[in-house]
């Protein structure tokens, strides 16, 4: 009972979320949007409840299970990108080695300036 | 024989009328991925959802019963999809204090990280010429996968590309923080954690679990915020 009166919590937020992406009509999936609504509301009350933050546990400790059927399709489906895996390949090793290395990049310079104190809280 | 085969038959048409079989095929190749991934001695470069994956995709041809019908089964498990993506607002409100004392040094580089994340990848493979269901299932590739799938729906992409894409991100990402922190010579956990969250998402934030508890508490407030910036943003900016 307790996992599912945190999971109805969750399935309500998502609803909610759908239901603000199309009556509001914003490009936003509504689980991000449910997700937003989760974090705000929990704000609010300034705490989370064991049913909510078990249900939440065990959703994510499960999110490789629930993705993997997604992912099997690339190896069904290959052949549509056939002409193209040389960009995607060079895309994502290129792209993600620049990305990575801007982020530390950027996390040693404005923490850097934190310790040397030119910031101003 | 002939008698036997055609009960097979039937006994396949039985078993794939519902979604059983595409869950206990799905469930399997999880719990099997989970293990051999502890037996191996947890590598880098080969993450359990990779594993999963790939045995599931083997048990899928082997098992004969098709893509197409394995995919309508296991829709029964993605939907859950959904109320996993609201599920992680939970650690992004137990994390909030982590963002309330390091928000000065999170909030200059998280715009501008996440959004070179995708414009990279997304900017190469358009100096390439891929077309553009291309550029729109590379463009979510450093976010978090039930968000992702998301984006590229939005997009006009296909999930499965941006999933593939995902997968692949998340490892290069796990050894490329690694490979630069040790290049710049940062060794502050914050700096790595977060850098690992943000590029490499659920993956990355695995790997920086195993670095120490603080890596991981700040990758997940990478990926978390990573995930709401580009969900918000993209959708508005992607230009076509």
């Amino acid at each position: 009972m307790v996992l599912l009166r945190g999971f109805l919590v969750l399935v309500v937020f998502f609803l909610l979320g759908e239901a603000l992406r199309v009556l509001v009509g914003l490009p936003i999936s509504g689980g991000v949007l449910g997700m937003v609504m989760v974090t705000a509301t929990l704000m609010l009350r300034g705490r989370v409840s064991d049913q909510l933050a078990e249900a939440s546990r065990g959703l994510i400790s499960v999110l490789v299970l629930l993705i993997s059927p997604g992912v099997v399709g690339v190896f069904f489906i290959a052949d549509r990108f056939a002409g193209h895996w040389f960009s995607v390949a060079v895309a994502l090793v290129a792209g993600t080695l620049l990305s990575s290395v801007t982020t530390l990049w950027l996390m040693k310079k404005t923490a850097g300036d934190r310790t040397r104190g030119h910031s101003h809280d | 024989m002939t008698e036997f085969n055609g009960r097979m038959q039937e006994l396949l048409l039985v078993w794939t009328a519902g979604p059983m079989l595409s869950i206990a095929l799905t469930l399997a190749a999880f719990m099997a991925a989970n293990w051999l991934f502890a037996k191996v001695g947890r590598p880098l470069w080969m993450p359990p959802v990779l594993m999963a994956a790939v045995i599931l995709a083997a048990a899928v041809a082997a098992s004969g019963i098709g893509y197409e019908t394995y995919q309508q089964g296991a829709r029964w498990l993605t939907v859950l999809l959904g109320p996993a993506t609201v599920a992680l607002g939970v650690p992004l409100y137990q994390q909030m204090h982590h963002i309330r004392a390091l928000w000065r040094p999170i909030l200059c580089t998280l715009p501008l990280a996440a959004s070179l994340a995708a414009v990279y990848a997304v900017g190469i493979a358009w100096l390439m010429d891929a077309p553009l269901s291309i550029l729109a299932s590379l463009a979510p590739k450093s976010v978090t996968a039930p968000i992702a799938m998301g984006i590229a729906e939005q997009l006009g992409g296909s999930v499965a590309l941006t999933l593939g894409g995902l997968l692949i991100t998340g490892v290069l990402a796990s050894v490329f923080v690694d490979w630069g922190a040790k290049w710049m010579k940062i060794s502050d956990d914050r700096m790595v954690g977060f850098a690992l969250g943000l590029n490499g998402h659920a993956i990355g934030t695995a790997r920086a679990f195993e670095i120490s508890p603080t890596a991981g508490a700040f990758a997940s407030l990478g990926m978390g915020l990573t995930g709401v910036f580009t969900a918000l943003f993209l959708p508005f900016v992607f230009p076509f």
